[in-house]
């Protein structure tokens, strides 16, 4: 499968190029546009899809099984919080689905750790992590196992 | 240096019907590059088929009335204020060299055409326009050169390495630089470097507008037909198969995209 | 050649990767080492790196145990019992007790999560798996460790652990080079942690067009996790533990979802329900194994396989009941958009509406990693509360290689943890990692300037290979001197397809063909010394490969090794093709001699430390 540009709508900004995570879109010599340049190694991620501001990029589905006249499009949009996609089979047949991407502000709610408050001396030497025991909401400690019902080989 | 026109005194040296001629060819070969690389590419055959396909899954037909606000609004906004780039210094940089080069191009052909005679006395705006065209151009185009250029940008490529990419920019702030180094030697009487510049200058042009067929120059045709192709899709809802926006309240503010493309 | 500039960076805690086990260690690390310089090298670009880069519709591991749905040891039993017995079951339980927790952070920050409207609680698919919205999720916690870090390099692509010189088996960072710029990086550290990518590619795909890059685990997981160890010289287990996958056709779209909450069913060509035909052939093979609930995983693969073999296919998977629920028809589309969108685009190209068409699924070819229902990876010591004496050496997912740790796919006999228990096997890991410094492990680490000038030539050999080897053609791709990345990958997975349990024999192999394979091999790695690579991309393709390779000799060897049955429908020993709990009960280690290039390996016994029968009161 591979992602394609269209020539109208790309303008070369590089955000597809930046987000790919196998680096296979890049900056045609010619034209100063993206373009896939790996296909064989396109997961169909659609990080590139969703990167660019202007729709530019779109999949067509792997030539090896895919036949053509069908097109997967999407729009996610941050501010919103949502991702919409458009699917639209070869025969003509559109489904169309919205979802969350996120329930808060990006970011907000995620903890600058260097800021919360420090573990208490020997801490470090339990088995609790960063909010533990009471993010786990369980009434006690960290569950654990004694180790005298450890037993080698087969057992059951 | 501003308010000299330049082709005047060169008119002193070098015919004005001279001058006209050369600007009426770059005129030609712009019209001719463009018409040969549509022939060869067959991109209209292209543009109309694929019009024709989006409108098989177009919600509903525009009125001509419709059509007509969307065209306009595409010219006022889209076009006019290069949108498709987004918030950021590429805009800046493409509507500083964007205007700069069609101040320059216009002051060129006026002056040109308008006060190159003998005894004719060139109102300073045309001038200063000229030179503040070019000037223009110049910022846009070697901040664009240096900066921004995502081969350069996003890539990590040395802002120095070339590409055929490069043959309009490149051949853009050649006029507009030769161009001003030109007007300065020659209204301070250095008339070997004046000479110099000229040359390149012409050069440049030649450059410029010869390689309409290999460049990126005919795309500020393209552009705007294929933004208003875009906003006449999304007005009558078949939108390049993409969903319609979101109904949803503008509350999460940016994730990833609140940043540059820039990330190694 | 040209000159390429060398960036050097000190740290204390280097995380190797930012998916989701290097994202959770990056994260924990700060609240441990406050004062800590954490750094965390990823290979393309944090923010969609990684398996998870286009998101997942499920958490499949979450206990639940605020609310007494499952307890750490259920945990346990459920991946001994899917992996045969062959597990690490100390690092599931560890994993299992902290993972809930995990969760809960990734619901605060932002994380959409399925209710269950009734009761409130996150909506399960299974026992196991909770819903989310997941398209995001990869962002979600990229910025979570962005917010730890000192700092995240990106495009970075690690090649090589450095090794301390002063202390025997001690590590003292790592070394890669920028894609983008084209720099040498040398990163010295009193720590590093591996959560680099699993292998997928090692085998021949399916699809060997345009369609190699649907792989069903990331086409850009080549192995790191495993090569940099091995490399090293650090002890792997359990490596002859390769995946197979059933899932739909072509797309390798998950099938989770539909079996547990559309409750939709497999049937052959005839209509028939086939897993019931293949029992007494199972039991022969495997004995009371097949008896066990749920069956495992490979033994559901292995009656599709053996179906298949015998003329049955294609198999289906019976949507057209399911579907005609609005809701359920949502999930199973959404399913897909929000974790293998490829699957969608595959029934959109075919007109498969599975409203009214029943998919053809199919067992995908093999790959290597450690999180799901599979557990190759490092040997590392596991807690000191859970672990038996022969699990343990001081730090929790500390390889065998002093201050080189572990998390995600990285880490061996840690089976069923996937990304939520991936990203917290990575906090496990910062926290011992933090710990190890804080006790003075990491004093007077002294790697020399020749150690990375050394790397440094080995790393750029390939341009090197590629400029130079032009000369001697005219052009194109042929040449008799160097081989190109895809050209050595391609050779690689033929050999590990037709010698060592892929689809071109139905994933059999034995004796002979490993030992055929081993040989291939080793040619490959002395030809791989002449890869050529004409940019930095390229040259990023050659590590990818060398890396495989790497992975793939020891996958080899480990099959080799293990001289049973374990796990029919992932792979067959043709000449011991039964289990055989008498002598083979036990995990499988290995070591590669740095110096020789030798793989030693041994059994080490497996510790059952929970019970099969008791059930803990829920709480």
């Amino acid at each position: 499968m591979s992602t394609f540009v269209y020539m109208t709508r790309c303008d070369g900004c590089g955000h597809c190029v930046d987000i790919c995570p196998s680096d296979i879109m890049h900056i045609d010599e010619n034209i100063r546009r993206a373009v896939n340049i790996e296909p064989n190694f396109c997961w169909e991620c659609y990080s590139c899809v969703k990167a660019c501001p202007n729709h530019a990029i779109d999949v067509r589905g792997y030539a090896d099984f895919a036949p053509m006249g069908h097109s997967v499009r999407v729009r996610r949009e941050e501010e919103k919080g949502t991702i919409s996609w458009k699917i639209k089979f070869r025969n003509g047949t559109t489904k169309d689905f919205v979802s969350p991407i996120t329930t808060k502000p990006w970011g907000k709610f995620i903890p600058k750790l260097a800021e919360v408050d420090k573990p208490n001396q020997g801490e470090i030497n339990s088995q609790r992590l960063y909010t533990e025991p009471k993010g786990l909401n369980i009434d006690g400690d960290l569950p654990s196992v004694p180790k005298d019902s450890f037993k080698k080989g087969v057992y059951y | 240096m501003m308010s000299i026109n330049p082709f005047s005194v060169l008119a002193e040296t070098i015919s004005p019907a001279a001058i006209q001629f050369f600007v009426l060819a770059m005129i030609a070969l712009i019209i001719i590059g463009t018409i040969i690389q549509m022939i060869h590419h067959k991109n209209v055959t292209y543009f109309f088929n694929n019009a024709k396909k989006a409108k098989l899954s177009a919600d509903r037909e525009l009125g001509a009335a419709e059509k007509t606000s969307v065209i306009l609004k595409t010219v006022v906004h889209d076009i006019a204020t290069t949108a498709e780039l987004g918030a950021g210094k590429r805009r800046v940089a493409h509507v500083l060299g964007m205007y700069g080069t069609i101040l320059f191009w216009v002051a060129s052909v006026v002056m040109v055409f308008c006060y190159t005679g003998k005894e004719i006395m060139t109102p300073t705006i045309w001038p200063m326009i000229w030179h503040i065209g070019a000037i223009m151009t110049c910022v846009g185009g070697y901040w664009f050169w240096l900066f921004l250029r995502v081969d350069v940008l996003a890539e990590a490529h040395p802002w120095y390495r070339i590409i055929k990419a490069d043959l309009f920019v490149l051949a853009l702030l050649a006029c507009a630089t030769t161009g001003l180094a030109w007007s300065y030697f020659q209204s301070s009487n250095s008339m070997g470097l004046s000479y110099l510049f000229l040359i390149l200058f012409i050069t440049s042009n030649i450059v410029l507008f010869g390689g309409v067929y290999w460049s990126k120059f005919a795309h500020m045709f393209y552009k705007p037909g294929a933004a208003i192709q875009k906003n006449l899709a999304e007005a009558d809802g078949s939108r390049d198969n993409l969903p319609p926006l979101a109904d949803a309240p503008k509350q999460f503010g940016l994730g990833i995209k609140r940043e540059q493309p820039k990330h190694y | 050649m040209a000159k390429h500039k060398t960036h050097f960076e000190d740290c204390d805690v280097l995380v190797v990767g930012g998916g989701m086990a290097g994202t959770g260690a990056t994260f924990e690390a700060r609240h441990w080492g406050r004062d800590m310089k954490i750094i965390c090298v990823e290979k393309a670009n944090i923010d969609r790196s990684g398996a998870v880069a286009q998101g997942l519709y499920a958490i499949n591991c979450y206990m639940g145990m605020q609310w007494g749905e499952n307890q750490p040891e259920d945990h346990v039993r459920y991946a001994r019992n899917d992996l045969m017995g062959m597990v690490r079951e100390d690092l599931g339980y560890d994993m299992a007790r902290h993972v809930d927790s995990t969760v809960h952070m990734f619901d605060e920050w932002g994380l959409p999560m399925m209710k269950n409207e009734k009761t409130g609680r996150y909506l399960r698919e299974g026992k196991w798996q909770i819903m989310i919205h997941g398209e995001s999720y990869k962002p979600i916690v990229a910025e979570a460790a962005k917010k730890s870090a000192d700092k995240i390099y990106n495009r970075i692509m690690i090649t090589h652990l450095l090794m301390d010189e002063t202390q025997q088996n001690r590590v003292g960072g790592a070394v890669g080079f920028n894609m983008r710029t084209g720099d040498f990086h040398v990163f010295r550290s009193k720590t590093v942690i591996v959560a680099a990518g699993g292998a997928s590619h090692i085998f021949k795909p399916r699809a060997v067009g345009e369609g190699m890059g649907r792989t069903w685990y990331a086409p850009w997981s080549n192995g790191s996790a495993y090569a940099l160890p091995i490399a090293a010289g650090a002890k792997m287990t359990q490596m002859e533990n390769r995946i197979v996958l059933c899932r739909f056709k072509d797309g390798y779209g998950p099938v989770g979802a539909y079996f547990l909450h559309l409750k939709t069913y497999t049937q052959n060509a005839n209509g028939e329900n086939y897993e019931k035909k293949w029992y007494d052939q199972t039991k022969e093979l495997v004995g009371e194994y097949i008896d066990h609930h749920p069956t495992p995983t490979c033994l559901r693969n292995h009656a599709f396989i053996q179906e298949t073999m015998a003329g049955g296919g294609p198999i289906h998977m019976v949507t057209t009941e399911a579907f005609q629920d609005p809701h359920l028809e949502t999930v199973g589309w959404e399913n897909f958009l929000g974790m293998t969108v490829g699957q969608a685009v595959v029934w959109a190209s075919q007109n498969i509406d599975p409203k009214y068409t029943n998919p053809e699924l199919t067992t995908s070819e093999p790959y290597v990693m450690g999180s799901h229902a599979t557990c190759s990876g490092a040997w590392v010591s596991g807690p000191e509360d859970l672990s038996p004496p022969e699990y343990f050496w001081g730090y929790n997912r500390m390889l065998t290689i002093d201050g080189l740790f572990g998390a995600g796919d990285t880490v061996g006999g840690s089976a069923h943890k996937f990304s939520s228990g991936s990203f917290t096997e990575g906090r496990l890991a910062a926290k011992a990692a933090v710990k190890y410094i804080e006790d003075k492990k990491a004093e007077g680490i002294k790697v020399s300037d020749k150690q990375c000038e050394d790397f440094k030539a080995t790393v750029y050999k390939p341009l090197e290979n590629y400029t130079v080897g032009q000369n001697e053609i005219t052009g194109g791709t042929v040449s008799p001197s160097y081989i190109s990345p895809i050209q050595g990958l391609q050779r690689l997975q033929r050999i590990m397809d037709e010698y060592v349990g892929g689809i071109a024999t139905n994933y059999m192999t034995n004796g002979n063909m490993l030992k055929r394979g081993l040989e291939l091999l080793a040619w490959l790695e002395e030809d791989l010394e002449n890869v050529g690579a004409k940019d930095y991309h390229e040259l990023m393709r050659a590590w990818e490969l060398k890396h495989r390779a790497l992975t793939s000799q020891c996958v080899t060897e480990h099959t080799m090794f293990r001289e049973e049955t374990r796990w029919p429908g992932y792979y067959y020993r043709g000449d011991h093709m039964k289990l055989d709990d008498d002598n083979w009960h036990c995990l499988t280690v290995s070591r590669r001699d740095p110096k020789t290039g030798k793989f030693s390996l041994e059994k080490v016994p497996v510790y059952h430390i929970v019970d099969e029968n008791e059930k803990k009161k829920a709480s």
